[in-house]
């Protein structure tokens, strides 16, 4: 192994300061009431109390975790079920179901919300409703992230001939696939699905050009907080950043743990 | 009617036709190995016996029954794969296990049933180990554990040992040919290793492109290949042609190709007079160290014999030596 140099070690901690400032700043910004003078005076962690009392606050933050679970739920099936009967039935078609899944990587959210609503906002059946909307495009928004994710895990497992054997033992394929290979790439879901955690908790955009301030989310709830009180959007700031730091750990514990399973297949 | 029988099958995919018209019968408690060079179709006809592929056309029958159409589950056969293929989610005992839960058993006695065949196989101390925990001989060991348990009409053991290093793959050919007698059940074996093929099988069916070249027994099929693709793949056969055959020998043989084994020949630094043998003068080109055995590549007057001698009780020749050879005419093979 190479030894650092003290020239490459200088490199990462300014980046590391350079991508830690903003936080910092703003969880200190949060904390301290009075700034007029040079150090900062008037510690208080008022407004954590404050935004974790208000109901809004709390409503926004559990409307964010349910609006996550429900299309990553719904994604994570569709993708499972469409890699089986690809890998089983239609393996020529694996390439295109690829193409297909890669493509919202591309798209915008503006211009997938605007096309989302231009497409359905005269729409008279449960597709016109604009809750229905949000949960679609952010379907459309986690589905590269969530194929990926699966797609690698099921790689790491022999499915065809795991599939095989579980056949030759008297398991019918769909049943093989949910008792055999979905246990093996358990943690691969985890961590793909926790990728989209993050992502439909940092949206602002689509939840705001499909449903407007009527689905308040956290980053909604950040925005309004922002045009009242800089301390209080600060403090909401850092919560949001605790929160995907959180998420992020899990995926981080998730991975190595897997790294560990797989060094000690031989 | 035999207890498994091909009847005309054929099988393709797409254009190519990978199984050309197989007529088989394999009889019941016997271990018979599909032998063949890669891409000669034995896996192919496996796995229509096992119903993991379809068949073109033809018939599969097992035990009297015509199965060609049955469900791959239905069948009542048992495989082992080549690459490893236990369950990673589970242990050793419940992938033993998997088999017989399908099947309903009541659960006290699947218990017993596992432990009854984790010790056949000899791995009662592994049976709450994880397959990543398992060395590759352990973990195919389990795998044939997992397609006994369930007490399969047939065995099927595609290329199982191919991934496992010499000596252990030496170990379990015994092991397996062991478990298969002891318990009497049909197994049909895959390998190109004609070695393998010889120290496990009642009888050996060799394929070549699409169809099987010569069914025997393996003495037989060592000594007497019927074809020149069977001598070329069996053994270490000198295969000469009749010109080739004039020239190293003098002599015309009486018709076509002449196959000779190399540890057949005689090989001396005098010439040898003997009755009824092809004689042949050469020179040593190389000689291969083969642990028991020495082999010589000598050149006779432009063509290449090779002779295989006994380490240690014979006289070692170098390269560059003139040595005398003979054969005796009713041990080669005339195809």
């Amino acid at each position: 192994m190479k030894k650092h140099s003290a020239g490459s070690t200088a490199i990462i901690l300014l980046i590391l300061i350079y991508l830690l400032i903003p936080l910092v700043v703003s969880a200190i910004y949060s904390l301290f009431s009075n700034w007029t003078g040079i150090v900062p005076r008037g510690f208080t962690i008022e407004k954590y109390v404050e935004i974790f009392s208000d109901p809004l606050f709390r409503a926004a933050l559990a409307r964010t975790i349910l609006i996550c679970i429900i299309p990553i739920v719904i994604t994570i099936v569709v993708v499972l079920l469409a890699l089986f009967v690809t890998a089983i039935y239609f393996p020529r078609l694996e390439k295109y179901v690829q193409i297909i899944c890669m493509i919202p990587y591309t798209i915008q959210g503006v211009i997938l919300s605007i096309s989302i609503l231009s497409l359905y906002v005269s729409n008279k059946t449960i597709l016109g409703n604009r809750l229905i909307m949000l949960i679609g495009a952010y379907c459309i928004i986690i589905l590269p992230y969530i194929y990926q994710g699966i797609r690698n895990g099921m790689r790491a497992v022999n499915m065809p001939v795991l599939l095989e054997a579980a056949e030759m033992l008297g398991a019918s394929k769909l049943y093989a696939f949910f008792r055999v290979i979905v246990p093996n790439i358990l943690s691969a879901i985890i961590v793909s699905s926790l990728l989209a955690v993050g992502i439909i908790f940092g949206d602002y955009v689509l939840v705001r050009n499909l449903d407007g301030s009527a689905f308040q989310n956290i980053q909604i709830y950040l925005y309004q907080a922002m045009k009242s009180d800089g301390m209080k959007a600060s403090a909401v700031f850092v919560v949001i950043m605790a929160v995907t730091f959180a998420i992020s750990a899990v995926v981080l514990y998730l991975q190595s743990r897997q790294n560990k399973s797989a060094k000690g297949a031989k | 009617m035999a207890y498994i029988r091909f009847e005309n099958l054929n099988k393709s995919f797409g254009e190519k036709a990978v199984l050309k018209d197989i007529n088989l019968d394999i009889e019941q408690g016997q271990l018979v190995t599909l032998l063949g060079p890669s891409g000669c179709g034995k896996s192919t006809l496996l796995r229509c016996l096992a119903g993991l592929e379809t068949v073109t056309s033809g018939k599969v029958y097992l035990d009297g029954t015509d199965i060609t159409d049955v469900n791959p589950r239905d069948r009542g056969i048992g495989m082992v794969f080549q690459q490893y293929s236990l369950f990673p989610n589970m242990t050793a005992a419940q992938n033993v296990a998997f088999g017989l839960k399908m099947k309903k058993v009541p659960s006290n006695e699947i218990d017993t049933k596992v432990n009854n065949i984790l010790d056949v196989v000899g791995l009662s101390a592994q049976k709450a180990q994880y397959p990543s925990q398992m060395s590759g001989g352990q973990q195919q060991r389990a795998a044939l554990a997992r397609a006994l348990v369930t007490e399969p009409k047939v065995l099927l053991l595609d290329e199982p040992l191919s991934a496992i290093d010499a000596l252990l793959r030496h170990n379990l050919q015994v092991e397996i040919r062991r478990i298969q007698q002891e318990l009497g059940i049909t197994a049909i074996f895959v390998t190109h290793d004609q070695e393998e093929a010889m120290v496990m099988s009642d009888v050996i069916h060799l394929m070549y492109n699409g169809g099987i070249e010569q069914s025997a027994r393996p003495i037989d099929l060592y000594t007497q290949p019927k074809s020149t693709f069977v001598a070329s793949f069996i053994g270490h056969y000198n295969l000469l042609s009749a010109e080739d055959m004039q020239k190293a020998t003098g002599e015309k043989p009486e018709s076509g190709n002449v196959a000779f084994r190399p540890e057949i020949i005689s090989i001396s630094r005098t010439p040898i007079e003997k009755e009824n043998c092809f004689t042949m003068h050469g020179t040593v080109n190389v000689s291969l160290p083969h642990g028991n055995i020495l082999r010589y590549a000598t050149v006779c007057n432009g063509v290449q014999i090779d002779v295989d001698v006994l380490f240690g009780e014979n006289e070692v020749f170098d390269r560059g030596d003139e040595v005398y050879l003979a054969v005796s005419k009713s041990e080669c093979v005339y195809l």
